[in-house]
């Protein structure tokens, strides 16, 4: 038998294939500290590693920002301006947590003045205190004060931050249903899957918390420094000098943090994917004697995560010595500028007092804003690869003509997938109205290809797959879905109810429609059984349906289609051979009076049809009825017998 | 002293070397200890380290309520600059130490959480193909994602407890020997203010976790209208299913909203009363200046020690919290690592040939050596089941029991229900033991495999299920994943199962990267690298269930011949019903009820009527025709 394939497809296997022994190990030596050396070269070498780690987070960055394969991701401009917009459209609600915020800030801020005030008044009035209980009640007012402001501001934040981030996971999932349909059909979900669960969740995090909690820390940190001002200018300003010494740390620190934390998160998932495949695989790693290769593979991802937890914990610590000293020595400053200028009659020890309660609680919201523009730029990252998929360019532009006729006629169709390898060399087939049609031939020989193309999937290269007159690439996609239909192995039974997983082609049926499709495909009785009917709900995690049931649920969705040809990409090659008798007349009623390809794995498909085509490397190179097939004495005869004698 | 990633070898070495000693899964509290007490010193110390990082918080306001009363009121410079040079000098030392105790903090937590990933990934390579017959697989990697971290931070809380408690117990010291009425005020207060917010939180943990509950309904939508995009970009579907999320997308938000709005109400009431505590403290504080019992300086000392305390308080609940969810961890965690492989090594192990016959008493098969035997059998199941024996693998005939029981139940009940879970789980493991233990009822070459090693075996027998998976990596990797092929051998496998077409479609050859579990292939593809994997395996006994069950007639046809004829000297055995393979067979068997009812060639066999209906639905159309 002829391979069917006119090239050799391993022809640059010389070309690609790796010495395994010249493999590098899971992290370079240069990252291990040196052995034996001086206290001086140990240093040395501390940063070295720090700078090497540097770069790999930078490395893993840059590549989770244009990724080689899965969907685009956006800059950092279109994240700005998403947020922007959704800022904007709450005008009022941001406005009211403005206002809020900053009296709750501004009420905390009271206080210390007041205590400072008691302490000025014992220690100038020495025994008789006068008004100290009144004092004492208006300080018990403020604080009564702050917390309802608290309360407020808090609740406004609440309801800002969810409002926000429901609109902004709607509108992500709105543009993933709104994805090409070429694009959907060829790629792989997986990238998808992580940016709706993992991203979601860290935009989720960073819109829900981070937004608030900057804003508020922010005009915390704002309105202390005004309190401080206001409180003593001559204390003030040395202390705030000292808090300012720290910028630049913090500056490098909020530069590279969110790299260092994309990196570990990265190291995480990876983790975590190669243990998924250990446990899901445990049988095969016990088969083939992968057991010290997976254990390697773990301990390796290990290595590589110590090295990225290494490089935060180092930028952290770096980051601590600076705030550590900025954070605590304005008290001590404060000490003693305070002392001189007691001694000059400058400030009275109520001042002193106060500064010492604003310098010590300054330090928790600057704190927050570090901690909160870290997580904010996490999630922007997050963010930025959410909008990427809004970034796909739409497949089509669907044009204004309707189909006259249901006459389906491919001409000329070639294909590629990749620039200049084309998998269709030239396709010409023209479906009778009401036929079936099998196709059969090798894997890779460009069927399931060909089955896109003649459903409006993709669109050729060159020449047309056309209904009717029209380019099927060119209809709306509701219409074309009820002209062509196509069928893969994959069933999916969506979360929802039994009547939501039935009318997707037409969301607007009436309920009897979708009766008449389950008794065309024979559920209609085990559904009207179920606790509520059509309205039950099934998908993973609720009412769970048997292979069969999923699969009678599919064929019922294209009866709502109802369109006029049907192409079945091997549709039936997972039906489990038990289930396959008890979907044959629901499938049958599903074919009746529908123009049919389908795609065969197995040859009784082909006997059963009317004509059959005979694909191989991307050509049609037989076309014809069993019986003259068999008497062409080609491939298909030669098949044929295989498979009967 | 230790440091991460840390090195282990518990439960598998990978070597001929010893493992490392088993941790102790007796109780969760013991395993806990253990787990602790694998990093006795490094906790110890930095317990010590928080302590003294905790040193400007602990006696910063007493060494400024000194200056102010000493320096200030006072009017001495000396004294003034003394104190001042030893709060400069406390604020350094805890600078310093801040930066030692997060160093030894990171280290001590991914000690822990990196030896628990390592002691996970070991158990299951230890475990092999029994582990998920024992276990449902999303605990075992649960274990692995979310247990593995309370290990690390319990080793962190732990540290600042210790830390936060040496703190509050100076602090005490400190405010009680200046005026004992504000020192108890002080040290009651504190407890006070922490535990007057408990009784709000059952009410806000309510309601976090039915916002929690509606947050991951809602990315199961999510991920499910991924999953179905083909079809509903291919069919329709769009609006209804955006809807639905849209509506969860709401009620999650609502759920937010409450959980957040009660979170308003706790911190409103945590500023509320310390508040009031500031002002009670203040109030009698100048109380006690007006009757001069306390000075100006030890009345801000105490100031600064008002919310202070509040600290080391949060902690020791944080610890209690922390403490209970580690034991829930434990308890997940002994489930998996207490478990035992049902092998015992026999005491003197035979080596096997694999080069002579194969049989299976229960069956009453027996596979000749050197040639290529099909199974055909009505009933896939009993085809594989035998395909298991051959290969020494326990039946899938068990129900992983999960540790996690219904999230309602508590108390007695949730005990009972624990308890019947792991007398489920242990008559299991006895069940496993007690098959493992005995003859296997199997031999190759007139040797039982239970009297050989099992590594043995393995290495004899391969067995390529249904179930066989592919990892990520490259192209190459796949096919060749010990490294040990030459090309020429990896190419040849790889045109024996067909799968050249997997190689074309990767722009990169062999460095072409396949996605986990081979995601991205189709079914066909996957089918066929995976027999690619087999053959190259090249071993002297290898069995293949339904090799070619998602592959087009065409490619089955080339496969069975070619797999014929690459085999051809060694041992094969085939189960399938396909009329492809049956041609190139030398010898066929049919099972019925999981017996051999009959035996010979494909073409002599075709005159029993139980093998005719059973392969070939074609030839019975065909017949019917004619
Ligand atoms: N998404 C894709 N990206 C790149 N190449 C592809 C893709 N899908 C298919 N191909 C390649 O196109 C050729 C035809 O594939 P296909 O139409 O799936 O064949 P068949 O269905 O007959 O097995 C094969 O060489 C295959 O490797
Ligand atoms: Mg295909």
């Amino acid at each position: 038998m002829s391979t069917g394939l006119s090239h050799d497809p391993l022809a640059t296997s010389a070309a690609t294939w790796r010495d395994r022994t010249e493999d590098p190990p899971a992290i370079p030596d240069e990252l291990r500290p040196p052995q034996g050396v001086g206290v001086r070269e140990r240093h040395r070498a501390l940063w070295q590693r720090h700078a090497l780690r540097r770069q790999r987070a930078e490395d893993v960055y840059a590549a989770s920002r244009n990724p080689a394969r899965g969907w685009p991701v956006s800059g950092n401009r279109a994240v700005l301006a998403f947020f922007g917009d959704l800022v904007r459209s709450r005008k009022k609600s941001f406005a009211l947590l403005v206002a809020l915020n900053a009296l709750a800030a501004g009420s905390a801020l009271v206080v210390p003045r007041l205590l400072g005030e008691l302490v000025n008044r014992v220690q100038t009035q020495g025994a008789a205190v006068e008004g100290l209980d009144t004092l004492a009640l208006v300080v018990v007012g403020v604080v009564l004060l702050q917390a309802l402001f608290t309360f407020g501001a808090q609740r406004t934040s609440t309801h800002f931050g969810q409002d926000l981030l429901a609109s902004a996971r709607e509108y992500i999932v709105g543009t993933i249903l709104r994805l090409p349909v070429g694009r959907v059909e060829g790629a792989s979900t997986g990238d998808l899957v992580t940016r709706v669960t993992r991203d979601v969740g860290t935009m989720a995090r960073s819109v829900q918390w981070g937004v608030p909690r900057l804003l508020i820390s922010l005009l915390t940190v704002l309105l202390s420094v005004v309190a401080m001002l206001l409180n003593s200018v001559v204390l003030a300003v040395p202390a705030l000098l000292v808090f300012s010494l720290c910028t630049p740390a913090v500056r490098t620190y909020l530069t590279r943090a969110p790299k260092a934390y994309i990196t570990e998160g990265a190291t995480y998932s990876r983790i975590n994917t190669t243990l998924t495949e250990t446990v899901e695989g445990a049988r095969t790693v016990e088969a083939l004697g992968l057991s010290a290769a997976r254990v390697r593979a773990g301990s390796d991802d290990i290595e590589v995560s110590a090295q990225a937890e290494r490089y935060g914990m180092t930028l952290r610590n770096v980051l601590f010595a600076a705030l550590n000293g900025a954070f605590q020595v304005p008290q001590v400053v404060t000490l003693l500028v305070g002392a001189y200028a007691y001694g000059r009659g400058w400030v009275d020890l109520g001042q002193i007092t106060a500064a010492m309660l604003y310098v010590v609680a300054l330090s928790e919201p600057l704190d927050a804003v570090i901690g909160e523009v870290d997580r904010l730029q996490v999630g922007a990252a997050s963010t930025s690869r959410l909008l990427g998929i809004a970034e796909v360019q739409p497949d089509r532009e669907p044009g204004d003509r309707l189909p006259d006729g249901v006459e389906l006629v491919g001409e000329d169709l070639r294909f590629a997938y990749r620039e200049g390898h084309d998998v269709l060399h030239g396709v010409d087939l023209r479906l009778r109205t009401g036929e079936r049609l099998a196709v059969v031939g090798p894997s890779g020989s460009g069927k399931s290809t060909l089955g896109r193309l003649l459903s409006g999937i993709n669109r050729p290269r060159t020449g047309s797959a056309r209904v009717g007159g029209v380019d099927l690439v060119d209809l709306p996609l509701e219409v074309l879905r009820t002209e062509v239909a196509l069928v893969t192995q994959e069933h999916h039974v969506f979360i929802g109810t039994v009547r939501d997983n039935i009318v997707l082609a037409r969301e607007d049926s009436s309920d009897d429609a979708v009766r008449e499709a389950l008794r065309a495909v024979g559920s209609l009785a085990w559904v009207e059984r179920l606790p509520d009917g059509l309205d039950t709900m099934i998908g993973s995690g609720r009412f769970a349906l048997t292979p069969a049931q999923a699969q009678q649920v599919a064929l019922a969705r294209l009866i709502i289609a109802d369109p006029h040809t049907l192409v079945l990409d091997e549709a039936t090659s997972l039906i489990d051979p038990r289930t396959a008798r008890t979907l044959e007349g629901s499938m049958n009623n599903l074919l009746e009076g529908r123009t049919v390809v389908a795609i065969a794995h197995r040859l009784h498909t082909a006997h059963d049809a009317d004509r059959i085509a005979v694909v191989m490397d991307g050509l049609v190179v037989e076309l014809g009825s069993h019986d003259e097939l068999i008497d062409l004495d080609g491939e298909y005869a030669a098949l044929w017998r295989a498979w009967t004698s | 002293m230790q440091d991460f990633p840390p090195r282990t070898a518990t439960f598998f070495s990978g070597s001929d070397a010893a493992p490392s000693p088993d941790p102790d899964t007796r109780t969760p509290a013991a395993f806990l200890r253990w787990v602790l007490g694998q990093q006795k010193a490094l906790i110890a110390l930095s317990s010590l380290c928080y302590s003294l990082w905790f040193l400007p918080m602990t006696l910063g306001p007493w060494i400024f309520g000194r200056a102010v009363d000493d320096g200030i009121v006072g009017g001495s410079t000396a004294a003034l600059l003394g104190w001042a040079t030893l709060l400069l000098g406390v604020v350094l030392v805890g600078a310093v130490f801040g930066i030692v105790s997060h160093t030894l903090v990171v280290r001590t937590w991914l000690i822990g959480l990196y030896g628990a990933l390592e002691m996970v990934t070991r158990k299951v390579v230890q475990m092999g193909h029994v582990l998920p017959r024992r276990s449902p697989t999303g605990e075992v990697l649960s274990v692995a994602s979310s247990d593995s971290d309370e290990f690390g931070a319990l080793t962190e809380i732990l540290a600042r407890t210790v830390g936060q408690l040496v703190s509050y117990l100076t602090v005490a010291f400190i405010v009680l020997t200046m005026s004992w009425q504000l020192g108890l005020l002080t040290l009651v207060a504190a407890p006070v203010l922490v535990g007057a917010a408990l009784p709000l939180l059952r009410p806000l943990h309510r309601r976090q976790q039915l916002e929690r509950s509606r947050t991951s309904d809602l990315t199961s939508l999510a991920t499910d209208i991924v999953a179905g995009l083909r079809i509903l970009r291919g069919i329709g579907g769009e609006q209804t299913f955006g809807a639905n999320y849209d509506r969860q997308s709401q009620s999650a938000k609502e759920a937010g909203v409450a959980a957040g709005i009660w979170q308003a109400v706790v911190e409103a009431v945590g500023v509320l009363l310390s508040g009031i505590f500031l002002v009670a403290l203040v109030w009698l504080g100048t109380r006690q200046v007006e009757a001069g019992t306390l000075t100006v300086g030890e009345l801000i000392t105490f100031l600064g020690y008002g919310l202070f305390m509040v600290g080391p308080i949060r902690t020791f609940f944080e610890f209690a919290q922390k403490g209970v969810r580690s034991m829930v961890s434990a308890r997940k965690a002994i489930a998996i690592f207490e478990q035992r492989p049902p092998w015992r090594a026999p005491a003197e192990p035979v080596a096997l040939d694999g080069t002579g016959a194969l049989h299976d008493t229960t069956s009453g098969l027996t596979v000749q050596p050197g040639i290529l035997t099909v199974v055909v059998s009505a009933v896939p199941e009993q085809s594989s089941a035998l395909a298991d024996r051959l290969g020494r693998y326990l039946p899938a005939d068990t129900e992983p029991v999960p540790v996690d029981g219904d999230d309602g139940v508590r108390g007695r009940a949730a005990r009972r229900a624990r308890a019947e879970k792991a007398r489920e789980r242990a008559r299991i493991a006895a069940l496993d033991e007690e098959r493992a233990g005995h003859d296997w009822g199997v031999t190759l070459g007139g040797v039982d495999l239970a009297r050989a090693d099992l590594a043995d075996v393995r290495r004899q027998v391969l067995v390529s299920d249904t179930g066989s998976q592919l990892f990520a990596g490259t192209l190459q990797d796949a096919v060749d994943p010990h490294g040990r092929l030459t090309r020429e051998q990896a190419e040849h496998a790889l045109r024996v199962a067909n799968a050249e077409d997997v190689y074309d479609a990767l722009p990169e050859g062999w460095q072409g990267q396949l996605d986990e579990r081979g995601r991205g292939l189709s079914g066909g593809q996957r089918q066929r690298v995976v027999l690619a994997r087999a053959i190259a395996a090249d071993p002297p006994v290898l069995v293949l269930v339904e090799p070619t069950s998602a592959v087009d007639a065409h490619t089955e046809a080339r496969i069975a011949e070619r797999v014929a004829g690459t085999r051809r000297g060694r041992t094969t055995v085939v189960t399938t019903v396909s009329p492809l393979w049956l041609h190139h067979a030398d010898h066929v068997v049919l099972l019925h009820d999981g017996t051999v009812v009959a035996e010979g060639r494909h073409a002599d066999l075709l005159a029993v009527d139980d093998y005719r209906r059973v392969v070939a639905r074609a030839l019975d159309e065909e017949e019917a025709t004619r």
